[in-house]
């Protein structure tokens, strides 16, 4: 599509978005049930497993590399999760809109120009600092004792470095030796010099 | 989701899929700035007795689906009445040091964690994926290629399970799932991920070129197969809604459970 204005979305990439937003979705649905039953005992233990929440933002973005797509992928995930009637209900809306929001922030400031490990990292960063926005009203976080507060904000950096940082780069990378994110990527200058040659 | 739901004739199917998605959202925000435990008490009851009433889940179900929302909610309240702020011990023991304040900011956290739990299950089970992303594009004006591209997606499910049989199959042929460790794990992991992710990448991608040639994204006037509009149902939803909503804060007003009428009171 000549005529199509770079970074703008056509249907393939807001398929693709929805579609891998999907596979997140039930992901988080099924996760839902594993992070709840860590939640007794309130030693912040499901913390560990929340990043994998912040996922779907940084997987797109780095799978397709346009503006826009990790805040839909975020979003869509979150509605998929409630469609499937996921524990949290309707808060996993605005929980996923805010975390899109700062997870693509983080893309925009590089101003779309860096893939990488570390954009990947401060993404899922982001949006693990989202989720303490809306965490502050609803879950009254600032309620909860010095340490035990501590514990809370460690092991959910913790976990978004990991799980939404290492592992979308990690499926990202294995995803590039298939081949298949050939199919999605906006063409780059590189691509362009290799016909020259 | 089908195969859950058998009674389609309930009163919410019948509900404006955006109209159901705003009022929930808004209640959200409304919920969020109660701070009183009584009110919340009496919205937990009347919200129980509402989705009890109107889910759309069997009747086994729901009954089922309902006591786990409940437990679960005090899960997530377990850290805040644990490990709260207050000066008012009640219980104390190691590191565990309940208070007044602490006890009641936790049951409130528990039942609000509740009652939306509650309603994300009263949605979930009324509202069929279809119609919903008909009624986005047609009341919301959500744009075509999203609600469209949603709809497709969702085609796919059965696909993805599909697949999700032959990766298991053929590991099972290779011996793969019999092997132990954190390595092999790892490698499991890694091959149904992929395996899901590329060709759910592919089929995509193919799908998007299809429905491109077939202007599924014309931005113009266009018509809908499915015309999702407006009916007495939707008056009637939001007059039990309200009814649901104010009874919670009259009943705490005329019949106040707990002292507690703000929680964030005493941190």
């Amino acid at each position: 599509m000549a005529e199509q204005k770079i970074g703008k979305l056509n249907l393939t990439d807001i398929l693709v978005t929805i579609v891998a937003s999907l596979v997140f979705g039930l992901i988080f649905r099924l996760m839902g049930p594993v992070y709840d039953l860590l939640k007794p005992f309130g030693l912040q233990l499901e913390m560990l497993t929340y990043g994998i929440w912040f996922i779907a933002g940084p997987f797109v973005a780095l799978l397709i590399r346009k503006p826009g797509v990790a805040f839909l992928a975020e979003t869509a995930a979150a509605a998929v999760e409630l469609l499937f009637a996921g524990s949290g209900g309707i808060i996993n809306v605005y929980y996923g809109l805010i975390q899109g929001v700062f997870s693509e922030a983080v893309f925009a400031a590089f101003l779309y120009k860096r893939f990488t490990l570390l954009t990947a990292i401060l993404s899922g960063v982001a949006a693990s600092i989202g989720s303490f926005i809306l965490d502050i009203p609803y879950g009254y976080l600032t309620g909860l004792v010095g340490w035990n507060l501590t514990l809370n904000i460690v092991f959910r950096f913790i976990s978004a470095i990991i799980l939404a940082g290492f592992l979308p780069y990690i499926l990202v990378k294995a995803l590039e030796k298939t081949g298949v994110t050939q199919l999605v990527r906006p063409v780059t200058k590189e691509d362009y010099d290799v016909l020259k040659k | 989701m089908d195969p859950v739901i058998t009674d389609t004739s309930k009163l919410f199917f019948k509900v404006n899929p955006s109209l159901k998605l705003i009022c929930f959202a808004f209640l959200f925000i409304l919920y969020l700035s109660v701070q009183n435990l009584n009110t919340m008490i009496w919205t937990t009851v009347a919200f129980s007795i509402v989705t009890l009433w109107a889910n759309g889940l069997p009747r086994k179900w729901s009954v089922g689906f309902f006591l786990m929302t409940f437990i679960v909610s005090f899960f997530s309240a377990s850290a805040m009445i644990l490990y709260g702020k207050g000066s008012h011990v009640l219980f104390q023991w190691f590191l565990i040091r309940t208070t007044e304040e602490s006890l009641a900011r936790g049951i409130q956290l528990g039942l609000r964690t509740f009652v939306f739990g509650l309603l994300g299950v009263l949605f979930a089970s009324t509202t069929p994926p279809v119609p919903f992303f008909y009624s986005l594009m047609q009341q919301l004006k959500v744009p075509v290629r999203y609600a469209y591209g949603c709809l497709a997606a969702f085609r796919m499910l059965p696909m993805m399970a599909e697949e999700l049989g032959h990766i298991r199959q053929a590991m099972k042929v290779r011996g793969m799932s019999r092997q132990k460790g954190l390595r092999a794990f790892y490698e499991r992991f890694l091959h149904y991920a992929l395996g899901i992710l590329v060709q759910s990448i592919r089929r995509a991608q193919r799908t998007a070129v299809a429905m491109e040639a077939k202007r599924f994204s014309m931005k113009e006037k266009r018509t809908f197969y499915y015309q999702i509009g407006w009916s007495r149902k939707d008056l009637i939803f939001l007059s039990v809604m309200t009814v649901t909503v104010v009874s919670g804060f009259l009943l705490s007003r005329w019949i106040p459970l707990t002292p507690y009428t703000n929680v964030i009171d005493g941190y």
